[in-house]
């Protein structure tokens, strides 16, 4: 394979989690909600879908029990932060927190101490080295947008998100549709944390997300808060990384890090310098209770 | 009898069938009570289809209150509310909207960052019962019946803006059709053209004619008469939460309507002294309110023109800065000292050179001696923006001496905040000039400034920290209570500790919550903390809303301690009664002006006609005045 | 001290668990108070061994003896003695202190910052560049000027984010990921080229001159022979908490900052400076992590490297969270988690549970006063109603 098809496979793989993961959290913060904890429910995520590949043996379970313990987490959070209206931030950093201690206590009491392998049925590679997960991240792009911005449910999860009083004027339970973004949310992140574990790899390893679902956050940001704009800013953070990988081999004289830097420093440009555009959910972060 | 037949052809609720000659909506007997305050006292309405009902009263008259009755905002305490005869209940908002009775909020209740067809999308026809809203669905379709409806009302909106990008008249046509768009037959309008210019008042006036053309049945809540007189059918007045008068406006006139709404006190001019240097007599008890009280009402359903004459014309001037310009002449030669808002005896416009200097201490005696010779504070043709940028005051000119209450009252809405952040020098001015003492008005310096604002509990107190801090918001930042960048500690817990005392706060401890104290003893946290320093300069609004009387006769009894040391004071009041105890000189803000009146002469009747948005000349004839779109 | 905020546009701030519960309305003569502080104190702690029990009970770990492992690895023993497991604690302290108490300083002022962690490598990068450059240095004067280029970097990078949400309504939740994330990409550039040590082999930095270093408080002989890590910049991070403290309740500034952080609104009305103190507010948090990284560089790490912060940063939020958002309580809550890991390596060794147990054990307890706070305030708030 050349350095270019490496990189550009590289991109696509280092790009689906980061855009599976941004388009749950994009749905979310459309919603009003801003998710912090994105990083643990993707580590809860990987490290479920190894456990589901393990006890089935086939790797789409594992998947799918991944989705589902990020659907759990994102009710979990959903009780703290819009049953009981808790601080949003709070809740999303207590549940990284939550994950890593959970992830990393539950596999070493299963398998032993650290530095062991575990190896699990990883998902089949299909056409350019890419799991089936990552034309689904692909496919998902057009469906979440049309989702937000051509269905009536889009328009009212949005209205939250932007006026949750007018929504509410409007006959919309902005709780129940929070909720019910936050576990789309949970269940991308989740499916996001498996692409890690059983597709790009075979196993899990503690704390194999690595800041991911923090750059999932980002690349909301950087993506407007639209889709097509999340996979965009994937795909650049994605090459960032892939290149990354081969720069050595590119023989290129530059220092990486600085490249790898970059996305962020491009996203807060963007957000510093940009008209309305680019401005958040007006209700994003904000607890909304009923009067 | 259209009524009857519009609607017959209309699918109305099934628990609301047209019947001949029954009106729409009938609510009787209603009765809200909010702890001890009666805020609806056994109020009836009743409402036609192809009806304008104007609801006419000051605040707090209970237009809100039964509004929100009918909208399922709250809850009647007793009383029955009919559609078409048949009882109903309506225990939420999306209840009223299943009833057909939609309102038209002052606060639009859009989405600044949606387009026009998604904020009318996001309303119309939810049908019940559709099931998860996955279907394609385009936001301009699902608009189009709405956006059909504003293009028969001769509106042509543009479905792909952005609402913050349309002016406040527009966006006020994008909440009246997302009203309409719900099959709405009984639209409320809540004061609706407090946000709009002359020409779209007049615009809103055809909407309105034509929906009641179209057999709805609209209510008003409106407080100028003028207004109520061009376009309403009908109007019910409330008064303290009664229903004073209902009848056909075009048995009645502005006088009358004005006279319901204020209601008649036996001997009009107000009891007070006129002169203000020396100490004030404890508030006289409102007669009004003591009427209402014992529910005496002589103006029940009279109809008829009020006997009262005018006892003096109000000044016609929008300006009320002295000047001695030529216009000011006629009307106010025939009554005692022209109702100008310079201070009693007032040369003009400047104030005296060379008093700047002296520190309060030096003036204090004097002023006491000879309160308000020459004007300290003076605005001069401020123009002030709102927070959603529209033109809160416009031009408007004041004066005030030290030792000196100037009264300014009006109705909620007439830029009554954004005046007085202005006056204080929080919310900048875009033209005009403010000065103090003759010399430049440094915001919160020179002046020193004490603010009471209007809502303690979102603008006045930080209600999660402790009484303590709560009192002492100004003092940390004097310097004697400072020792380099350290707070003296001690020093402000005893000056805390001493205004506990001094301005009886009732608290347990100078370290509990603010949160936990009664209203009015926050109330009096927030007065002892623009007080204590003894300002020079002092803006209060409605200071007292919601107190008890206790607390109301203290704070009351704080300004007039206030102004016998020699403060310049503004009070911006929509409670009359109060302005009437208090104020030397007295204005109403209406329309972002002010309408001088004299306090100890003023009629009932001219104030209900000022608070209505009407001056003197409009309210003379006793006719119904022709001018529709008379706002300014 | 703070409750649910009236404003809709500020999220709510936690309230500090030493405050007055909500309804109470008659507080009682001081030694009631002390009693009634000393009681709540007890139940917390209570709390705190039952929620550690029902982990390990859900862990099918026995919580005795895991307890009593922690609590060794902590404190010690009298068989070895007390003095090591007791200076490991304030060390892994330090830095959850430092960083704590910065963010105490940006969430008072209403700011929910997670940039603890940016600030922090900043910090720790800017004193390693200073040790790199100017190495020449008299050993105390390097240390001085090492510390005030990391407090320095620091608030540099916290003003960012306060910059960004002041001028151009940038949410700082946002912006301080970014901050971090930039952060990380120079430490590593850093540790690979300028600073990279002489000999280029790992992506490392020089190690801090001998001199500079911060001094080991405890002589060896005290400990039986073993050397303690227990350097002087530990006492940095509690002067740190009682500075802290004194400029949050003891100066204007802080207290104009506890006023804009309740209500922005009141705070303007009676013209605080809000965009002023909210500035200040983010450059002081980016200080004291700031602050974190250098101390942590010169009192342990010695070189900077990639995997410098174990993610001191972001385990912050708990530990002010946890201390009530009041720098005191900070401190307590910092020993409990400097303990807690600490104690956790004990743990592993003793009884096989993984020390990342630990990770829940804080997490709960955050849930559990979260929650009840939260469930509290919807009780007040209703009974208003």
């Amino acid at each position: 394979m050349s350095v270019v098809e490496g990189t550009l496979t590289g991109t696509l793989t280092m790009a689906t989690p980061l855009l599976l993961g941004a388009l749950g959290e994009n749905i979310v913060e459309r919603a009003g909600v801003v998710n912090v904890g994105l990083e643990g429910m993707m580590l809860l995520g990987a490290f479920a879908a190894t456990m589901g590949a393990r006890q089935s043996g086939n790797p789409y379970l594992g998947v799918a029990v991944a989705a589902g313990i990020g659907v759990l987490t994102a009710l979990l959070f959903a009780a703290f932060a819009i049953k009981l209206t808790a601080n949003q931030v709070v809740i999303g950093v207590v549940m990284n927190l939550l994950a890593l201690g959970v992830t990393g206590t539950a596999y070493r009491a299963l398998f032993g101490t650290t530095g062991s392998f575990v190896e699990t049925a990883a998902l089949p590679r299909l056409l350019w080295d890419q799991t089936l997960l990552t034309p689904l991240a692909l496919l998902a792009v057009p469906a979440v947008w049309w989702g937000l911005f051509r269905t009536r449910l889009g328009l009212e999860l949005r209205a939250c998100g932007e006026q949750p009083v007018a929504a509410e004027a409007a006959g919309v339970n902005v709780a129940r549709l929070r909720t019910a973004a936050l576990a789309f949310g949970g269940a991308m992140a989740g499916i996001a944390g498996a692409f890690l574990s059983v597709g790009e790899t075979n196993t899990f390893k503690e704390d194999m997300t690595a800041g991911r679902g923090f750059i999932a956050l980002a690349i909301v940001t950087a993506g407007r808060w639209n889709p097509y704009g999340c996979l965009a800013a994937a795909l650049i953070f994605g090459f960032a990384d892939a290149l990354q990988i081969r720069w050595q081999a590119l023989g290129w004289n530059l220092p990486y890090q600085l490249f790898l830097a970059l996305p962020y420093i491009v996203t807060l440009a963007i957000l510093a310098l940009g008209g309305r555009a680019s401005q958040a959910p007006a209700a994003l972060g904000q607890p909304y209770r009923r009067a | 009898m259209r009524s009857a037949r519009e609607a017959a052809t209309t699918d109305g609720p099934p628990q609301a069938q047209p019947n001949n000659g029954v009106p729409l909506l009938e609510m009787v007997g209603i009765v809200k009570r909010y702890g001890p305050t009666l805020a609806l006292n056994g109020v009836d309405l009743a409402v036609r289809a192809g009806e304008i009902h104007a609801l006419l009263g000051e605040n707090g008259a209970g237009k809100s209150t039964l509004m929100h009755v009918l909208s399922g905002l709250t809850h009647a305490d007793a009383g029955e509310i009919r559609l078409w005869g048949h009882p109903v209940r309506i225990p939420s908002p999306r209840a009223a909207r299943a009833l057909g009775i939609a309102m038209v909020h002052q606060h639009f209740t859009l989405a600044p960052a949606f387009t026009v067809a998604e904020n009318l999308a996001l309303d119309s026809a939810r049908g019940p019962g559709s099931g998860l809203p996955l279907g394609t669905f385009a936001a301009r379709e699902a608009a189009a019946p709405a956006l059909e409806r504003a293009a028969a009302l001769g509106w042509q909106l543009d479905p792909d803006a952005r609402i913050a990008d349309l002016s406040v008249g527009t966006q006020q046509r994008v909440e009246i059709v997302k009203a309409l768009a719900t099959q709405a037959r009984l639209l409320i309008f809540d004061e609706p053209t407090a946000v709009l210019s002359g020409d779209e008042v007049e615009e809103l006036f055809q909407v309105l004619r034509r929906l009641r053309e179209e057999g709805h049945a609209v209510i008003l809540i409106a407080h100028k008469l003028a207004e109520i007189l061009a376009v309403a059918d009908t109007v019910t007045v409330l008064r303290r939460g009664n229903r004073v008068a209902s009848c056909p406006v075009a048995e009645t006139d502005a006088r009358q309507l004005a006279t319901w709404m204020i209601g008649v006190s036996p001997d009009s001019p107000h009891p007070l002294s006129p002169s203000s240097g020396g100490p004030h007599p404890p508030a006289p008890f409102p007669t009004r309110s003591s009427l209402a009280r014992e529910g005496r009402d002589p103006t029940w359903d009279d109809c008829g023109p009020h006997p009262r004459p005018l006892s003096r014309s109000v000044g016609e001037g929008r300006d009320l800065t002295p000047a001695p310009s030529p216009s000011q002449g006629e009307g106010r030669r025939q009554a005692g000292s022209p109702p100008s808002l310079i201070g009693r005896g007032a040369g003009g416009l400047g104030a005296t050179p060379g008093k700047g200097a002296g520190g309060l201490g030096q003036t204090q005696a004097k002023e006491a001696e000879e309160p308000g010779a020459a004007a300290a504070f003076a605005a001069r043709d401020i123009l002030v923006r709102g927070d959603r940028g529209e033109v809160a005051i416009r031009g408007l000119s004041l004066e005030v001496a030290r030792g000196e209450i100037l009264g300014i009252g009006g109705v909620d809405g007439n830029g009554q905040t954004e005046l007085a952040e202005a006056l204080i020098g929080l919310r900048p001015i875009e033209a005009g000039t403010l000065s103090w003492e003759g010399g430049p008005f440094r915001a919160g310096v020179s002046p020193t400034t004490g603010y009471i604002p209007q809502d303690r509990r979102r603008v006045g107190l930080a209600v999660g920290m402790t009484v303590e801090d709560n009192l002492l918001f100004e003092a940390v930042r004097a310097p004697q209570f400072r020792r380099g960048p350290f707070l003296r500690r001690k020093a402000l817990q005893r000056l805390a500790s001493d205004l506990i005392r001094a301005f009886d706060v009732r608290t347990p401890s100078r370290t509990l919550p603010v949160s936990a104290l009664s209203g009015g003893n926050q109330q009096k946290v927030v007065v002892a903390r623009a007080l204590h320093a003894n300002p020079h300069w002092i803006v209060a609004v409605n200071p007292t809303r919601g107190l008890d009387i206790g607390a109301t006769r203290f704070v009351h009894e704080q300004l007039r301690q206030a102004r016998a040391r020699g403060a310049a004071i503004v009070l911006i009041s929509t409670d009359l009664d109060e302005i009437a105890a208090l104020a030397d000189r007295a204005a109403i803000l209406s329309g972002g002006r002010l309408h001088p009146y004299q306090v100890s002469e003023v009629d009932q009747t001219q104030l209900g006609l000022l608070l209505g948005g009407l001056g003197a000349e409009q309210a003379a004839p006793p006719d119904k005045p022709s001018a529709a779109g008379e706002t300014a | 001290m703070s409750v649910r905020s009236e404003t809709p546009g500020v999220p709510e701030i936690p309230a500090p668990l030493a405050g007055q519960p909500p309804g109470e309305t008659t507080p009682p003569a001081w030694p009631l108070r002390a009693l009634r502080a000393l009681a709540q104190g007890l139940g917390y702690a209570a709390g705190l061994l039952a929620l550690m029990s029902l982990t390990f009970l859900a862990l099918r770990i026995n919580p005795i003896t895991a307890l009593m492992a922690l609590w060794e690895g902590a404190f010690g023993n009298a068989s070895s003695g007390h003095l090591y497991p007791l200076s490991e604690t304030l060390v892994k302290t330090s830095p959850l202190l430092l960083t704590g108490l910065g963010i105490v300083v940006a969430w008072r002022a209403g700011l929910f910052s997670i940039g603890a962690e940016g600030q922090l490598l900043m910090g720790a990068l800017s004193a390693a560049a200073l040790a790199r450059f100017a190495s020449s240095l008299p050993g105390p004067l390097l240390t001085l000027l090492m510390i005030l280029a990391a407090m320095a970097a620091g608030a540099l990078w916290g003003a960012i984010a306060g910059w960004l949400r002041v001028r151009r309504n940038v949410q700082e939740v946002i912006s301080t990921i970014m901050l971090n994330y930039i952060a990380l990409a120079l430490v590593g550039w850093m540790v690979r080229g300028p600073l990279q040590e002489r000999a280029r082999i790992s992506p490392q930095s020089e190690p801090v001159p001998d001199a500079a270093l911060f001094a080991r408080i405890i002589p060896p002989a005290w400990s039986g022979g073993i050397p303690t890590r227990l350097h002087s910049g530990v006492l940095l991070a509690f002067l740190a908490a009682i500075v802290v403290y004194l400029y949050l309740y003891y100066t204007a500034a802080g207290f104009g900052l506890r006023v804009v952080g309740q209500n922005p609104e009141a705070a303007r009305a009676a013209r605080f400076p809000v965009p002023k103190l909210r500035m200040q507010a983010m450059a002081i948090s980016g200080a004291l992590c700031g602050l974190a990284g250098g101390v942590e560089l010169l009192g342990i790490a010695i070189r900077l490297y990639d995997n410098f912060s174990p993610g001191w940063g972001y385990t912050a939020i708990p530990v002010a969270l946890l201390g009530g958002l009041h720098p005191l309580g900070t401190v307590l809550s910092a020993l409990f988690f400097g303990a807690l890991t600490a104690g956790s390596g004990n743990l592993e060794r003793f009884s096989g549970v993984p020390s990342v147990v630990i990770n829940i054990i804080q997490a709960a307890a955050v849930l559990a006063v979260v929650g009840v706070r939260a469930w509290r305030a919807r009780r007040a708030g209703s009974a208003e109603d």
